[in-house]
């Protein structure tokens, strides 16, 4: 008899363990019985802040709605995402950020997996944005993502350097014109022009491939790597290396080591780095400046774009409306994207908020240089970057291409190699 | 009586449930998968067009490539370095045995992220290795960021993390080796080295044999150390089977081929530890 009690009672544990697994509902936020509804958001870094600080915002209005963000990994919102979407979307929360780069990929892959915007009326908002950011947005004519931050490019420069080298960045005007001021730079400071990840990411080439108007496919999505303008661009970038103009640094970290001690004179990165440097490199208030993405000719485009993202709702979500809802607000409310630029350093692109005051203000940090209205009259230039949903491999291929050049490989041989893979792994043409 | 027939079902009964939930599901799920192509979630039967293509793809090739150079030359090294620090700390003569097994074997209990982090940051271009190479005037090793070094970083990072494991399982065997036999060859005049290959060596060809299918299996699956010290680079050099499965699956989200892989990975390692068993001849 005693046995037999035993049993059941590890039956019983076995049981409430399985009970405990199988519990997982996910993060979906329920609807109170007293109509107060808590949204449920995954995102990260900085952008946690700005999502909460516009429910703040929200609220005002709306005091029935809260929020929960989970600040998870960048990477981690993806890995998640994927498992829940694959999984036939269970654990999601009510909202998402994804960056620009990807919102084709999962809107494709998983067609049903997020609620469609346009059949909410988004279409409405659209021309609110610049018409890089309405394309990225859009799949299949239809809208899937709000759009929140834009990268608008630009080199971000130390002052004290070019003063010691006594280079002048306003008569930089082409990638050459770089080339010689990073060199008389070098010789007199002995500061690399650049950091770069040389094997493992590409986001200087990125920016030159959008700047010369193509990226890795075209906009019939054909393979685009071999094309002149992306052959230019690497050629570029290896005859800074050749000049020994090019600080490796490991990943993101070495990035900001390197703006930190001043290892090198100039940053290339999105206008979002604006966060980064005010908030990791402190003492250097003031010895800073920005200058647009010098152009590969006299006179051509200087505009660019380097990342971005917008906010997905995933579909079956109990809170659809409420999340629509709130989105739609943070994203078409000039007042709440200025919070998020000036808090989080998270540069808008909602066209009314350019109008705002702070886009004429000098910038102290910035040695009293007008960036934000530099980077807002950039948004209008940036040409569409057609990512696909086989954008993943993409970036793959043209790492490997970069990490081919600076291994000795000749560039224009490197990418051809990358198309080639490329047009394998995804049964895409190759242009001409 | 009716309950007493019941009761050992009742023993079985959560661990077969949960087996059959966390195991056997996954296993029959990834082989339906395995026939299946497509992005996400627009998954479509395709037959055997996955292991045809498989059979195609460069990349997977590549993956295969490094992952069989890494087998062949890291894994003779270890359990060879193995072998020799466990016959060493054997030794009667030596005196604090105790630390020597300790600190032979701590590596075995780091993580295996933390660890091929401290080796990416010591490997760095200007990290401490290179310091040290051009103090001695010597030039710097591109070791991350060059096919070959690549490669030979993730042969001593590995080396460094596994052989203290097995040096502890060649150390358990050694201890069921007669001291005889040793006291009869050194009567006849075997020196220490012949001892250690004529007497240690065959002696141990048991252990030896269940060290190198562990490392085997090890080996085909790595994905920790590659993802973290070279990301697979540059340019797939560093790029192992493990590695390619994830990133078919979560980066290039076709869940159905990276399945595929995942099933020939099996068939490899059941083959490779079939043909070990095979060449070492067990007479059992």
């Amino acid at each position: 008899m005693k046995n037999w009690w035993k049993a059941t009672g590890l039956a019983a544990a076995g049981a409430m363990m399985l009970a405990g697994c199988s519990g997982t509902d996910g993060g979906s936020g329920s609807g109170g019985e007293d109509g107060e509804t808590t949204l449920t958001a995954w995102a990260w870094n900085v952008n946690v802040g700005a999502l909460e600080d516009a429910m703040a915002l929200y609220q005002e209005e709306n005091p029935d709605v809260k929020i929960e963000v989970e600040d998870i990994g960048r990477l981690d919102v993806y890995d998640k995402l994927s498992t829940g979407l694959a999984a036939g979307g269970v654990g999601l929360p009510d909202i998402v950020l994804v960056e620009d780069d990807r919102i084709g990929g999962y809107a494709q892959a998983f067609p049903d997996g997020f609620l469609n915007l346009s059949e909410k009326g988004f279409e409405d908002n659209a021309d609110q944005f610049p018409s890089f950011k309405q394309d990225l947005a859009t799949v299949n004519d239809s809208f899937y993502a709000m759009p929140f931050d834009a990268g608008p490019g630009g080199m971000f420069y130390r002052r004290s350097i070019f003063e010691e080298a006594s280079v002048n960045p306003e008569d930089i005007e082409t990638w050459d014109d770089f080339l010689e001021a990073g060199k008389k730079i070098k010789e007199a400071t002995g500061v690399a022009a650049m950091p770069l990840d040389k094997f493992n990411d590409d986001p200087t080439f990125r920016m030159m491939l959008n700047q010369l108007g193509t990226y890795y496919f075209d906009e019939n999505g054909n393979i685009d790597l071999t094309s002149p303008e992306a052959v230019m661009a690497m050629e570029k970038q290896m005859a800074f290396e050749e000049a020994d103009l090019i600080k490796e640094v490991d990943g993101w970290n070495g990035t900001v080591s390197a703006t930190i001690d001043g290892s090198v004179a100039t940053i290339p990165f999105g206008a979002w780095y604006y966060g980064t440097i005010i908030d990791q490199a402190k003492d250097t208030s003031g010895d800073w400046g920005v200058f647009l993405l010098p152009a590969f000719e006299e006179g051509g485009n200087r505009a660019s774009n380097l990342g971005g993202s917008s906010w997905m709702i995933p579909s079956g979500g109990d809170n659809e409306d409420a999340a629509y809802d709130f989105l739609e607000f943070f994203s078409t409310s000039p007042e709440a994207q200025v919070i998020a630029m000036e808090d989080y350093g998270l540069f808008p692109s909602l066209n009314a908020a350019y109008e705002e005051e702070v886009f004429t203000s000098e910038d102290e940090f910035f040695g009293g240089q007008k960036i934000w209205e530099l980077f807002a009259d950039e948004m209008a230039d940036v040409e569409t970057p057609y990512y696909t949903e086989d954008y993943a491999l993409g970036l793959d291929e043209a790492i490997k291409a970069q990490a081919d050049s600076f291994n000795g490989t000749d560039p224009a041989e490197a990418l051809k190699a990358a198309a080639e893979r490329l047009a394998e792994r995804t049964d895409r043409e190759i242009n001409n | 009586m009716k309950q007493k027939a019941l009761i050992p079902y009742m023993f079985v009964g959560p661990a077969v449930i949960l087996f059959s939930i966390f195991m056997a599901y996954p296993i029959i799920y990834s082989l339906i998968l395995s026939f299946q192509s497509g992005q996400g979630s627009n998954l479509e039967f395709t037959g055997f067009d996955n292991f045809q293509r498989l059979m195609s793809d460069a990349i997977f090739i590549t993956a295969l490539k490094n992952t069989f150079i890494l087998l062949i030359v890291q894994v003779p090294i270890m359990i060879f370095l193995a072998l020799i620090i466990a016959s060493l700390l054997n030794s009667a003569l030596l005196k604090f045995k105790g630390l020597f097994r300790v600190s032979f074997f701590l590596p075995a209990v780091t993580s295996l992220v933390a660890y091929s982090i401290i080796f990416s940051i010591m490997l760095m271009n200007d990290g401490v290795i290179n310091q040290v190479i051009s103090a001695v005037g010597l030039d710097r090793i591109p070791w991350l960021s060059d096919p070959f070094w690549a490669k030979a970083s993730l042969v001593i990072a590995m080396t460094w993390r596994w052989v203290g494991y097995n040096m502890v399982i060649f150390l358990a065997g050694l201890q069921n080796i007669p001291e005889e036999l040793y006291e009869a060859a050194s009567m006849d005049g075997a020196s220490r080295i012949k001892q250690f290959f004529h007497i240690t060596i065959p002696s141990l060809k048991p252990v030896i044999l269940f060290t190198t299918i562990l490392s085997t299996i090890g080996t085909l699956q790595l994905f920790d150390e590659p993802f973290v010290l070279t990301n697979g680079g540059p340019s797939d050099a560093t790029l192992t089977i493990g590695m390619y499965l994830y990133q078919t699956g979560f980066r290039f989200y076709d869940f159905g081929y990276a399945s595929t892989i995942a099933y020939v990975i099996v068939i490899l390692i059941a083959v490779m530890t079939f043909i070990q068993f095979k060449v070492t001849g067990d007479q059992e």
